[in-house]
């Protein structure tokens, strides 16, 4: 088929907008009533973030002024869009093609939402925006580092760049090392405890968000589950054995997302909010030593075969 | 047309974010809202969500009988709700001040400032009155639809940062509000 | 791996919230909303002197007085009930409900004064004449 149809259809259709946004919604409902029953509560209902969608799109919004409302306004789609585009790159059915490189066009998408929410809140021209978005940057350096050292080993254990070739070739010890380091990562990528720092409230009122409200606040939300659909799909899509019926590799996609998400509500639940300053220790003298021996290690084996 | 109405209105009730303002109380109506996001009374199950920012709330929960100092704030924090919202007073503080009725440090009851949907009494409320007061709040709100009430003054950006006294940010005075039909 | 114990109890052990709308009862010593009898009501102002929150009016007129009881003002102390000697006030074990306008839930009794109520006199001896007694004279 035509190679623009079937991307327009992977970012639109399947796996893209039409199916994450549901998705989105979903994962983020299992988060939250995991949480919630993990805590000896009921949590919300089931469609709980539809509803707080179309409610968020019924509000009005302050006026924006000048070039700062404009980047204002922007910054949420931008992030919106990114996040759509890197959920459209999974490699979830067997034959969907991609092309060499396409994993690092996957992670610079997964990373621009961070970065439109760091320059959401200088933008937004609030204190406490401000405030927020140097720790999101702080943040976003230190856990950075690890997740791309992480997924350079698991590449270059496999000598391939391409999504594609990596779901489906059978994976050796050395990409575990680097699915364990990823796992170590998504907490902090998305925002949960305990590494929820950029979105502490009450100690400085929402952070980089301060300034949002209605339709923006809706899409930053969205951006957030599509993150959440994205990474935990990245992980998924490398965890997943390969198989080549279309309908097995999708309900085994789904199964092993679900199950990341329960890992990491179990893990948002058991912690507390960790301060920044050991939120960059635990990053930078815990975690980095490890993600440096198994890109180390992917190359020796590399260059000695 | 009427489905996305029926659908907005469905959603305002049951997706009610509330941020909350304490305008001088003792905190035991602030300790009892905090409460009620535990466990055993589990505002959640409503689709509360605690905010921590006025923008990104429906429903402002105040405490306390106004202060002289809080006064400016309460009327600047309600300018920077957005969009459809509504206020539940809680606690018998700002019903009507409480014990401290003819203080001379207070600015009366919450009323004279902003428009009160519901109030909570108690001294303090106990944690499921508030979840009654808060879901009668949302009901309030899904069937007031789009309309605002009169007279409030959306605070800008610029201004919305300071309450210092006697900055120019501060909302006018709402009066009372005639209700002209609900759209459907 | 304790908190992972605890979380693992909690998932499957139930929760504990009470379902909206259900409400947990409240104990017989709760202090909700003051509850006045007016056929014991003397109208002496004693609950309306010992109020914190100025709550309780009592307006005297001829004949007849009139309490009333503000809910939104009540700090629910309990200071009027313990103070009232007529044991006309007591405070109902409920939750005070929520209300949507000030001065919706304000309660009014004109009670009309009773007469007083005289203690029973002893009938006095039947009237015979004075009898005079004679005066002891001190000691000559």
């Amino acid at each position: 088929m035509n190679p623009l149809i079937t991307s327009l259809a992977r970012l639109l259709i399947f796996p893209g907008l039409l199916c994450a946004v549901p998705a989105a919604w979903f994962f983020l409902w299992v988060e939250r009533k995991a949480v919630a029953r993990m805590q000896g509560r009921i949590g919300p209902p089931f469609m709980q973030p539809f509803f707080d969608f179309i409610k968020l799109m019924g509000k009005t919004t302050p006026p924006r002024n000048g070039i700062a409302g404009l980047l204002m306004r922007a910054w949420p789609l931008i992030a919106v869009s990114s996040a759509a585009g890197a959920v459209g790159l999974l490699p979830v059915l067997p034959a969907s093609g991609g092309f060499q490189g396409d994993l690092i066009l996957l992670l610079a998408l997964l990373e621009l939402p961070s970065m439109c929410i760091i320059a959401a809140g200088f933008s937004s021209g609030s204190i406490f925006g401000e405030i927020g978005s140097a720790r999101e940057a702080v943040l976003s350096v230190s856990y950075n580092i690890v997740f791309l050292l992480a997924i350079l080993s698991i590449a270059a254990s496999q000598h391939t760049f391409s999504l594609e070739a990596l779901a489906q070739l059978p994976s050796s010890p050395l990409r575990w090392l680097g699915i364990l380091a990823l796992l170590v990562c998504l907490p902090a990528k998305l925002h949960l405890n305990p590494f929820s720092l950029p979105n502490a409230e009450q100690e400085i009122y929402s952070g980089p968000m301060t300034e949002y409200a209605g339709p923006e606040l809706a899409m930053w939300e969205l951006s957030h589950g599509l993150e959440w659909v994205a990474a935990v799909g990245l992980v998924a899509t490398l965890v997943a054995p390969a198989v080549a019926a279309g309908w097995l590799a999708i309900l085994i996609f789904i199964a092993i997302s679900f199950a990341i998400v329960l890992l990491l509500s179990v893990v948002a639940s058991a912690t507390a909010r960790l301060q920044i300053d050991t939120t960059v220790r635990f990053y930078w003298q815990c975690t980095l030593i490890f993600a440096v021996l198994a890109v180390a290690a992917a190359l020796f084996v590399r260059f000695k075969a | 047309m009427k489905l996305w109405n029926k659908l907005m209105c469905y959603s305002r009730q049951h997706s009610p974010w509330l941020f909350h303002m304490n305008s001088g109380s003792c905190n035991g109506c602030d300790i009892e809202i905090v409460a009620s996001l535990s466990p055993r009374y589990d505002a959640e199950q409503l689709g509360v969500r605690l905010e921590g920012s006025p923008r990104h709330a429906d429903i402002l929960l105040v405490t306390g009988p106004v202060t002289h100092n809080a006064a400016a704030a309460i009327r600047t924090v309600y300018g920077q709700v957005c969009g459809p919202k509504a206020v539940v007073a809680i606690g018998s503080c700002p019903a009507t001040t409480n014990v401290f009725i003819e203080s001379r440090t207070l600015e009366g009851p919450l009323d004279k400032h902003i428009p009160v949907d519901v109030f909570v009494p108690g001294c303090p409320p106990r944690p499921d009155a508030i979840i009654l007061g808060v879901a009668k709040a949302a009901e309030i709100l899904a069937a007031r639809g789009n309309k605002l009430p009169e007279e409030s003054v959306m605070v800008p950006i610029a201004d919305s940062a300071c309450c210092k006294d006697g900055c120019a940010c501060e909302a006018k005075k709402e009066s009372e509000v005639k209700t002209e039909g609900v759209q459907a | 791996m304790n908190i992972l114990t605890m979380l693992w109890k909690n998932l499957w052990g139930g929760s504990r919230t009470m379902v909206f709308p259900l409400r947990p009862d409240v104990t017989e010593h709760y202090r909700g909303l003051v509850t006045f009898d007016p056929t014991l009501c003397s109208g002496c102002g004693i609950c309306k002197m010992r109020c914190t929150a100025k709550a309780i009016e009592l307006k005297a007129g001829k004949g007849e007085f009139t309490w009333s009881y503000e809910p939104g003002q009540c700090t629910f102390c309990g200071r009027c009930v313990e103070g009232c000697k007529d044991h006309a006030l007591s405070q109902e074990s409920a939750c005070p409900p929520i209300y949507l306008t000030v001065g919706e839930l304000k309660k009014s009794y004109t009670v009309a004064r009773k007469a007083p109520v005289r203690p029973a006199v002893a009938p006095k001896p039947a009237a015979a004449a004075p009898v005079v007694e004679p005066v002891s004279g001190g000691t000559n």
